[in-house]
């Protein structure tokens, strides 16, 4: 009798231990967004989260599992970042966390993604985070970028100068005004080489930080050098609307186009005052708020309109609101292939990345992830369209197959 | 030629700015020996609150910034109201007056968000000044605002019999009680005083610029560089102080470049500060 209890203490133990922690206490399914939330990029992202875990909710959940969304505010700021990641991981006991939008908040978040071996599915734009997945495959495997990154910007970009010219409009010489960050370094880094190849001079590329206003002296001094076209690489500076504001009102003999965050807001011209008339800009996130290029996106924007009474009010919605399907996709996946626990972070990132450029998932926009987890760029993939205000209307204007209208100069210019 | 007219120009509607700001800084110290660190607050609230008004009510932009001006007053008040217990305790006044300006940070940071905002201004346009150097209306406008302004502050201060009284409680608050002087009636009348002008600062400058949050430490920076610059308690001191930190301001920016203008501005202080560690006008106590 007494080695029939022993024999059954060790059976016990044994399916104790064989069994993994997080089947038997699961209870529910937790997401974690982690965001600057005082900023419209922020919020947006907690809010499209929120209305995916309603949805998702709502038809069952995950595998059966209640999901639940836990919130963390980064504050822009790397150590309250590293620090709310670590609650949510750890505290909060998120499965997968989504967010991020600061390229230098990502870099040291990313350190604690490592060390819990959390799922991270992200925004944020520096090519610096893929290269670390790139480098340690084991320790950065993890973080996958749903959106595009800041090597591509400078594609659109290049391409904008091409497709401007092919308009009759001449690029030679280029001002730049950048955001004084490691993003807009980056984009910088890549875009001259593809200037040089197209023969257009940088006349001058200024630095500016955080609430930069001052842009008159700017553009006056733009003009002064025969710039035909100020490049904005604007995002953190949060400042667009008073660059577009000096500009229509300087009216000066050039063009205002490139990646200028705040001209993807949904309210801009009319916080702009109808200034943002002809600004060309680049849709980031692979889609217009206002018009989005598949048939979830058309109804998410929706959504999002009917639950807080206005579109997206940035395009890191339509990333946390991919994420949140990414994942649950890969959790289902994971489960039709009979994993032992399709939660499990490292069973996760092998189904993530079957979504690549040969197999792209269709969310609210084509989701396919490049080696290092970077999101996939291409004119069928997904990147960020030229487009351009037009009458109060967010309007894409390149490549072609995309496009809802032409580019339209300014009268002054004409 | 252009280059020269245009860092006058753009440097003095800066530094008429920040003149508006650092006098009623310098005026409060003088008076009643309060470091205001919540003096931001008063330059932050008014132009926020005309935003609002605007936006939520539709109110005329004078009518707004009347308002948005009252409203930083009735702050100054409150600051008055709560450093006056621990007035005694400058080390006191200090944390009191930081901790308000944080406070009302955060208030605005809630209500309004971290990104800036702009206030619709009086007059809207360019003006061509000189061949192809152009400027917004409303920034040339700002700087015969500021100067008049000042031009006021300096004859009421110095002419009137409320000015002569202020002058008086700085230069020796015992004698002034002794000849029936009601020092605390001084004392809010300045710190209204001067609320307005940061207030009317704050105006100007969301009409020009943009007003974030974070402004209300910003700007409390540059109101106490300028002011040791100008030498503490002068307001003539904090006025040209407030003009040189300007010109430096705008010349670094088209020289060295944007991101390096407060570093070099701050420089220049510092140097002017060793060889003169009174300040331009200050006087040693």
């Amino acid at each position: 009798m007494r080695s029939l209890a022993i024999l059954a203490l060790v059976l016990l133990l044994a399916f104790c231990v064989s069994q993994p922690e997080t089947i038997g206490k699961r209870e529910k399914v937790v997401i974690g967004v982690l965001a600057p939330l005082s900023l419209p990029e922020g919020s947006a992202q907690e809010k499209a989260a929120r209305i995916a875990v309603e949805e998702i909710n709502s038809k069952g959940g995950i595998l059966g599992y209640k999901v639940e969304l836990v919130v963390g505010d980064d504050k822009l700021d790397p150590t309250v970042g590293s620090a709310e990641f670590r609650r949510l991981a750890t505290i909060e006991k998120a499965d997968v966390i989504i967010g991020g939008f600061s390229s230098g908040v990502m870099l040291a978040t990313m350190e604690v993604m490592a060390e819990t071996k959390t799922l991270f599915l992200t925004d944020a734009s520096s090519p610096s985070h893929s290269a670390k997945v790139a480098e340690n495959y084991e320790k950065y495997k993890y973080w996958f970028r749903l959106q595009n990154n800041a090597t591509t910007f400078a594609y659109d970009i290049a391409d904008m100068v091409k497709m401007l010219r092919e308009n009759g409009y001449e690029v030679k010489k280029v001002y730049i005004i950048r955001d004084e960050h490691i993003w807009a370094e980056d984009v910088v880094k890549a875009l001259k080489p593809l200037l040089d190849s197209l023969q257009v001079e940088i006349v001058k590329d200024v630095k500016i930080p955080r609430n930069y206003a001052e842009y008159e002296p700017l553009i006056l001094e733009a003009e002064r050098l025969n710039a035909d076209l100020i490049i904005p690489i604007i995002a953190l500076a949060g400042t667009g609307d008073i660059l577009v504001k000096q500009w229509a009102s300087l009216k000066p003999k050039l063009l205002i186009g490139g990646d200028l965050l705040a001209a993807n807001d949904y309210a801009f011209f009319e916080k702009t005052g109808g200034a943002a008339n002809y600004v060309i800009f680049t849709a980031d996130g692979g889609t217009l708020v206002t018009d989005p290029i598949t048939k979830m996106g058309k109804e998410f924007v929706e959504k999002y309109k009917a639950k807080y009474g206005h579109y997206p009010e940035a395009h890191q919605a339509f990333v946390a609101y991919d994420a949140v399907y990414l994942y649950k996709l890969a959790v289902e996946e994971a489960q039709r292939n009979k994993e032992k626990d399709p939660f499990n972070s490292d069973v996760l990132v092998k189904y993530i990345e079957r979504f690549n450029e040969k197999n792209p998932v269709v969310l609210t926009r084509p989701i396919a992830f490049a080696k290092n987890h970077d999101l996939a760029w291409g004119d069928n993939l997904t990147r960020n369209w030229i487009s351009q205000w037009q009458d109060g209307k967010q309007v894409v204007i390149y490549p072609e197959h995309v496009a809802t209208g032409k580019l339209k100069l300014p009268p002054w210019i004409k | 030629m252009i280059e020269i007219i245009e860092l006058l120009l753009f440097g003095t509607a800066i530094g008429g700015i920040f003149a508006l700001i650092a006098s009623g800084f310098s005026l409060i110290f003088g008076v009643s020996r309060i470091l205001n660190f919540a003096h931001g607050v008063c330059f932050a609230v008014s132009a926020y609150s005309a935003i609002f008004l605007i936006k939520e009510f539709s109110l005329d932009v004078y009518l707004a910034s009347l308002i948005g001006i009252a409203i930083a007053v009735l702050l100054g008040l409150v600051v008055y109201a709560i450093t006056k217990p621990v007035r005694a305790n400058a080390v006191m006044v200090i944390i009191v007056t930081l901790a308000f300006a944080l406070l009302v940070e955060r208030v605005i940071l809630t209500s309004f968000g971290n990104r800036g905002m702009s206030l619709t201004p009086f007059v809207e346009g360019v003006q061509v000044i000189y061949e192809n150097l152009r400027m917004a209306k409303m920034r040339l406008i700002a700087i015969p605002v500021a100067i008049a302004l000042l031009l006021a502050l300096d004859l009421f201060i110095n002419k009137s019999m409320a000015g002569k009284r202020i002058q008086a409680v700085s230069q020796d608050l015992e004698a002034s009680m002794l000849i029936g002087i009601n020092v605390e009636w001084i004392f809010i009348i300045t710190i209204a005083i001067s609320s307005a002008l940061a207030g009317f600062a704050g105006i100007l400058y969301s009409q020009i610029f943009n007003i974030y949050p974070a402004m209300i430490l910003r700007v409390l920076i540059y109101a106490f560089a300028i002011v040791i610059l100008g030498g503490l308690g002068s307001i003539r001191g904090s006025i040209l102080a407030s003009f040189i930190v300007g010109y430096v301001f705008v010349a670094t920016m088209k020289t060295l470049g944007t991101h390096w203008s407060e570093f070099v501005m701050l420089i220049v202080i510092v140097g002017i500060l060793i060889a003169k560690p009174t300040g331009i006008f200050g006087v040693r106590e």
